[in-house]
C-alpha cells in the first residue's frame, strides 16, 4: 500500500461510521454516531472534509437525496462505502491488530 | 441569537464551503439546529450552531478536491481555497509577526488611529455646523436676502434688515425667487396647562413651511386664512415641544396663552427647524401696509425659482433696489445706494464659523499628512530589520508576489486596527465635541454626528494609507538581491542607503508640517492671551445677568418700571448680593443704537445725524457694574420722570462729540425729540466684545423714560460664586409675579467668553493639532536616528575602537539626524510665513508674522528634534566597541 493510501485516525472514524449507518449515512447521523460512540463533538465541516477526501480516494461515494422542508428545502448527501473503503479499513485493523500483538501495557 | 445571527453563520459557513457540498451542509446544519431546538431550546442550538460554524472553517477551507486540483483556474474551488488559504497564513503570519513587536504596533495603530479620530471629529463636526446645519431639502436653493444701507453706514446684515414694504417689494417683485416669506422676531410669554415659558418668537408673512421645505411632525401649519387674517393660532419648535412640555401629542389643539391672550397650538416644527432659534411661531397679527417704509426689523426666507441661480437673483435685486431708490429715495435718504443681497441661508448663518471650519480643515489634513509620513516611515524601518529575513524566505521559495503580499497583508492589518481605533476614539471625541458646543452657545441648529460619509472617508483613509504604506516597503524588500543580503556581513547595510534617504526626506516634511501648525497654533494661542488681556473697563467677574420682558397685555406701561425697581431693589438686598441694577443692554452685547442731535452743532440734513448706543438703565447700574466716573455724576435716584432729562455719555462719546470741551452742562436730543442734559461722564467698556474696541455709549434712566422699555436686564453683583444667588433672585421674582419667567441667564464673564467661541475652537483644536504634530515629528526624527545608529553600529564600534571619543561619535549621529530636520525647518518656515495671512481674521494685536512666536515654536521644534536624535546619539556613543564589532554576526 503506498503512502497516500494510509487511513489516519479520523479517517478510519469517519469510515467506520459510514459503514455502521449503512443506508442511512449522511452529514447528520455521521456526525452524530461519531460524538455518541467516541464521545468527540466533531464539527460538521471536519466530516465533510473527511467525506470529501475519501471520495476523492475512492474510498466512499455520495448521491443526492430529496430536498426536505427541515432542511431549509436543501436536500442530503448520502454516503456509503465502496468496496476499497472496506478493504481500506481492513487493511488497517490488521496492521494496528499486527503491532497490537503481544503487547502488554503495564 | 436572533434570525439574522443565525444566518450570519450560516452565510459564514456557506462561504467556505466548496460549492458541491454546501446545500449539503448547510441543510445538515439547519436540521441539526431544529432537532436541538425542539430538545434544549434556541439559546443552546444557537450556541451549538456558532461553534460549529466556527469550528468547520478551518477544515472547509482545506477541502481539496482531487478532481479539480487545478489551482491555477481562478474559477475552481481548489484555486479559491488556496488563495483564502494563503491569505489566512498571510493573516496567522502577521498575528504572530506583530505580536512580536508590541511597541512597534502599538505605536503604528495609535498614530493611525489619532489620525482618523481627528479627521472624523473634525469632518463630522464641519459637515454637521457649517456644511450641512439644516435639515432643509436643497440647501442650495434657500436663501436669505440680506442689505446693506451706505449712507447711514450699515454693511451688509440679514438681521432685522428689511421692512415690509421692501418684503412687498421683493415677493411681487422678483420673479427669479418663489415662496418669499418674512418675520419679525420678539420674546413671548407662553402658559400652557398652568406652565409658563418665555420663547423667543417668530412673527410669520406668508406660510414659511413650504419656503423650508418641511411639514409639522404634529398636527398641522398655518393656513392660508390664518396668515391673512393674523389668527391666534401657534406652532412650537420640535426642542421645546420635547424638552419642556415632555413631546405630548394631546397639546396639538390645546388652548395655550400667549402674552396672556387665548390662542390655539395647532401644530409642532420638524427636528432642527430652528429660524435664528425661534421656538414659537405665530402669523403676523398687522398687515405689512401698515408699517412705515423704513421700519427695518424683518427678514426674508425665498427659494430660488425653477432655472435660476443666485447671480439671477442678485441681478434682479439690484434692479429692484434701484428702481425703489428712484421712487423713495427723495423722502428715505437711507436709500441712496442702497443693496440687497441673496445668500444661501447656510450660509446667512454659518459666515462666521466658516473661517475656523476651514481652518480646522485644512490643520486636520496636515495631521492626516503627517500620519502618513511618520507610517511610512516607521514601516520602512521595519521593512529594512526584516531584510534577512525576507531575503532567507525568498531563498527557500516564496515567490515574489507571496511577499509583497505578506507584507501588503501586514500594513493593510496595521491600517484597519488603526482605523477601528480612530473611528472608536472618533466616536468619543464627536460626542466630547457635541457635549461642548452645547455650552458654546453656537448659533447653529446643527448637529454633530458621525454620519456615513465620515465613515466611509475614514475607512478609505486607513484602507488607502495601509496599502500606500505597505506598497514602497513590500517592492524595496523584493527588488533587493537576495544572496547580497544573505552574504553582507554587516546585515544590513548594503542598499541602506536608498530607504535611509527617503526617511529623511519624509522626517523634513514632518518637520516642515509640524512647524507650520505649531505657528499656526501660536499665532492663536498668541492673540487668545492678548484678547484675554483686554480690560473690560469694570469688574466683570461675579455679576449674574438674566433677562425678563413683562407681557404688554398683562403689564401697563405705568406699572413697568415699578415692577423693576421693585425687583433690583429687593435683588439687592439678598444674601451674597452687593449690588442689583436693571439695563436694557450690557457689555458684551450692546447692540440698540440711535441717532441724535448735539445742541449748538449746526444741524446738518437728516442722515447725518450722529449715531450712538443708547442704554437705559437704573441709577445703580455704574456701581453694580464698577463703572469709574470720569467727570460730574452718574444717573441719580433723583432724576424722575417730572425732572429735567439727564443723560450720561462715555469716554469714547465725550471724545468723539466734545473733543477739548467739557460735554457736562451740554444738552443731546436723542431719538430727535427730548432734549437731555449731559451730566456725567463715565470710563469705557467694551461694549460690543473685548476684540473690538469701546463704542461711543448714551446712559439715560429708566426713572425718566419710564414708559419705553418692557424688557431688560437685570445684573447682581454677588459676593461669591454668582449662580450661588440664583434661587433667592428667582424666589424674588415669583413674589413679585408668580407668572413670570426669567431667561438668558448667565455671567457676565460667560458672556464674554460666548462672543469668543469661535476663536476657543480654532485656537484650542489648532495647539492640539500642533502638538500632535511635534510628538509625531519626534517619533519620526527619533526613528530615524535610532534606525541610522543601529545599521552603524559596526562602523561606529571601529570607529570607537580606533580612538574616535565619544563626543565625537555623538556629533557625528545628531549632525547627520539633525540635517533632514533643517531642511524641513527652513520650508516650514516659509510655510509658517503664509499661515499668518490665511489665519488674518481670527489675529488679534498679533501680526500675521510674529516674531515671538516664530521664534519660541522654532525653538521648540529644535529642542524636541536634538532630544530625539540625542537619545539614540547616546547609545551610539557609549557602545562597547567589541560588542558593535560582534553585532550581525
Amino acid at each position: 500500500m503506498s503512502r497516500g493510501e494510509h487511513l489516519g485516525e479520523f479517517e478510519q472514524i469517519v469510515l467506520l461510521a459510514v459503514a455502521r449507518l449503512g443506508r442511512d449515512g449522511y452529514g447528520v447521523t455521521v456526525r452524530q454516531e461519531i460524538q455518541e460512540r467516541t464521545g468527540r463533538a466533531v464539527a460538521v465541516g471536519a466530516v465533510y472534509a473527511t467525506l470529501d477526501r475519501l471520495e476523492g480516494k475512492g474510498l466512499v461515494a455520495s448521491f443526492e437525496g430529496q430536498p426536505t422542508s427541515e432542511r431549509g428545502g436543501r436536500a442530503r448527501r448520502h454516503f456509503h462505502l465502496l468496496p476499497a473503503g472496506a478493504r481500506a479499513l481492513d487493511a488497517s485493523r490488521r496492521m494496528l491488530a499486527a503491532m497490537w500483538d503481544g503487547v502488554e501495557l503495564a | 441569537m436572533s434570525r439574522p445571527g443565525r444566518a450570519a453563520w450560516l452565510w459564514l459557513v456557506a462561504w467556505a464551503a466548496p460549492r458541491r457540498l454546501r446545500a449539503a451542509i448547510l441543510g445538515d446544519l439547519e436540521e441539526e439546529w431544529r432537532q436541538r431546538a425542539e430538545r434544549l431550546g434556541h439559546a443552546t442550538a444557537d450556541a451549538w450552531l456558532r461553534g460549529q460554524a466556527l469550528r468547520s472553517l478551518r477544515p472547509l477551507l482545506s477541502i481539496r478536491s482531487a478532481r479539480t486540483a487545478d489551482t491555477r483556474h481562478p474559477s475552481s474551488p481548489a484555486r479559491r481555497t488556496a488563495v483564502m488559504g494563503n491569505f489566512l497564513q498571510d493573516l496567522r503570519f502577521t498575528g504572530r509577526l506583530l505580536g512580536r513587536a508590541p511597541a512597534f504596533v502599538l505605536l503604528v495603530v495609535l498614530t493611525i488611529g489619532l489620525g482618523i479620530a481627528a479627521n472624523t471629529v473634525v469632518f463630522s463636526v464641519v459637515d454637521g455646523v457649517v456644511l450641512n446645519p439644516f435639515p432643509f431639502p436643497e440647501p442650495d436653493r434657500l436663501v436669505g436676502v440680506g442689505s446693506a444701507y451706505p449712507r447711514i453706514g450699515e454693511e451688509l446684515g440679514f438681521w432685522e434688515n428689511l421692512s415690509p414694504a421692501e418684503f412687498v417689494d421683493v415677493r411681487d417683485g422678483a420673479r427669479t425667487l418663489e415662496r418669499v416669506v418674512a418675520w419679525d422676531m420678539g420674546h413671548r410669554q407662553v402658559s400652557v396647562e398652568g406652565r409658563s415659558e418665555n420663547l423667543f418668537s417668530a412673527f410669520w408673512w406668508g406660510d414659511a413651511f413650504p419656503t423650508l421645505g418641511v411639514t409639522p411632525v404634529e398636527g398641522r401649519g398655518f393656513s392660508a386664512v390664518e396668515l391673512e387674517e393674523g389668527a391666534r393660532v401657534a406652532i412650537l419648535s420640535h426642542r421645546v415641544w420635547t424638552e419642556r412640555f415632555g413631546a405630548d401629542p394631546s397639546l396639538v389643539g390645546a388652548p395655550i396663552h400667549v402674552n396672556g391672550e387665548p390662542y390655539t397650538l395647532v401644530g409642532v416644527m420638524p427636528r432642527r427647524t430652528l429660524i435664528y432659534g425661534t421656538d414659537l411661531w405665530l402669523p403676523m397679527p398687522i398687515a405689512p401696509e401698515a408699517y412705515a417704509r423704513d421700519r427695518r426689523q424683518f427678514q426674508l426666507l425665498a427659494r430660488l425659482a425653477p432655472g435660476a441661480t443666485l447671480q439671477d437673483v442678485n441681478a434682479e435685486l439690484d434692479v429692484l433696489a434701484r428702481r425703489v431708490e428712484g421712487l423713495h429715495g427723495p423722502e428715505i435718504p437711507s436709500y441712496e445706494g442702497w443693496a440687497m443681497r441673496a445668500m444661501t441661508w447656510t450660509d446667512v448663518n454659518v459666515r462666521t464659523m466658516r473661517l475656523a471650519a476651514f481652518i480646522l480643515l485644512g490643520a486636520v489634513g496636515f495631521v492626516l499628512l503627517l500620519v502618513c509620513t511618520n507610517v511610512a516611515g516607521l514601516l520602512l524601518g521595519r521593512a529594512a530589520g526584516r531584510r534577512r529575513e525576507l531575503a532567507v524566505r525568498m531563498a527557500l521559495g516564496a515567490g515574489r508576489g507571496r511577499i509583497v503580499r505578506q507584507l501588503l497583508t501586514e500594513s493593510v492589518a496595521l491600517a484597519v486596527i488603526g482605523g477601528v481605533v480612530g473611528v472608536g476614539l472618533g466616536w468619543v471625541g464627536v460626542g466630547a465635541v457635541t457635549a461642548a458646543m452645547s455650552t458654546m452657545a453656537i448659533p447653529i441648529p446643527g448637529e454633530v454626528s458621525m454620519s456615513g460619509r465620515v465613515l466611509a472617508f475614514s475607512a478609505l483613509v486607513a484602507l488607502g494609507a495601509g496599502l500606500l504604506f505597505g506598497i514602497l516597503p513590500a517592492l524595496q524588500a523584493v527588488r533587493s538581491d537576495v544572496r547580497g543580503t544573505l552574504q553582507a556581513e554587516g546585515a544590513t547595510h548594503t542598499g541602506s542607503r536608498g530607504r535611509l534617504r527617503v526617511q529623511r526626506l519624509l522626517v523634513a516634511v514632518e518637520v516642515a508640517v509640524a512647524l507650520v501648525l505649531l505657528t499656526g497654533g501660536g499665532l492663536l494661542i498668541h492673540s487668545f492671551l492678548r484678547v484675554r488681556a483686554v480690560d473690560p473697563g469694570f469688574r466683570a467677574e461675579n455679576v449674574l445677568t438674566m433677562r425678563l420682558t413683562l407681557a404688554r397685555e398683562r403689564y401697563p406701561a405705568e406699572r413697568m418700571e415699578p415692577f423693576f425697581r421693585e425687583l433690583a431693589d429687593r435683588v439687592a438686598q439678598l444674601p451674597g448680593v452687593s449690588g442689583s441694577a436693571v439695563a436694557s443692554q450690557l457689555p458684551p452685547n450692546v447692540f440698540t443704537r440711535q441717532t441724535f442731535q448735539v445742541e449748538g452743532m449746526a444741524p446738518r440734513s437728516q442722515e447725518d445725524l450722529p449715531s450712538a448706543f443708547t442704554t437705559i438703565a437704573s441709577p445703580d447700574y455704574f456701581e453694580t457694574l464698577g463703572i469709574p466716573l470720569v467727570r460730574g455724576r452718574t444717573l441719580a435716584r433723583s432724576d424722575v420722570e417730572d425732572g429735567p432729562p439727564v443723560a450720561v455719555v462715555n469716554q469714547a462719546a465725550a471724545d468723539r462729540w466734545f473733543p477739548g470741551v467739557d460735554p457736562v452742562g451740554r444738552r443731546l436730543a436723542v431719538g430727535g425729540e427730548q432734549w437731555f442734559e449731559v451730566v456725567g461722564v463715565v470710563g469705557n467698556t467694551r461694549n460690543t466684545g473685548a476684540e473690538a474696541a469701546p463704542a461711543p455709549e448714551i446712559f439715560a434712566s429708566t426713572r425718566q423714560l419710564p414708559r419705553s422699555w418692557n424688557q431688560l436686564f437685570l445684573l447682581v453683583r454677588t459676593r461669591g460664586a454668582p449662580y450661588g444667588v440664583l434661587g433667592g433672585v428667582r424666589d424674588v421674582v415669583r413674589s413679585l409675579d408668580p407668572e413670570q419667567p426669567v431667561y438668558a441667564i448667565r455671567t457676565i464673564e460667560e458672556a464674554y467668553a460666548e462672543s469668543q467661541a469661535q476663536r476657543r475652537v480654532a485656537t484650542t483644536a489648532l495647539t492640539l493639532f500642533g502638538g500632535f504634530a511635534l510628538l509625531l515629528a519626534a517619533l519620526g526624527i527619533y526613528a530615524v536616528a535610532s534606525q541610522a545608529v543601529a545599521q552603524r553600529t559596526r562602523e561606529i564600534g571601529l570607529r570607537v575602537a580606533l580612538g574616535a571619543r565619544r563626543g565625537q561619535v555623538l556629533r557625528l549621529v545628531v549632525r547627520q539626524s539633525l540635517l533632514p530636520v533643517l531642511l524641513g525647518g527652513l520650508a516650514g518656515v516659509a510655510g509658517a510665513l503664509m499661515v499668518g495671512s490665511f489665519l488674518r481674521g481670527l489675529l488679534f494685536e498679533v501680526g500675521s508674522v510674529d516674531g515671538p512666536t516664530l521664534g519660541t515654536v522654532v525653538l521648540l521644534l529644535a529642542g524636541v528634534a536634538f532630544l530625539a536624535c540625542w537619545i539614540p546619539a547616546r547609545r551610539a556613543a557609549r557602545l562597547d566597541p567589541m560588542t558593535a564589532l560582534e553585532a550581525g554576526r
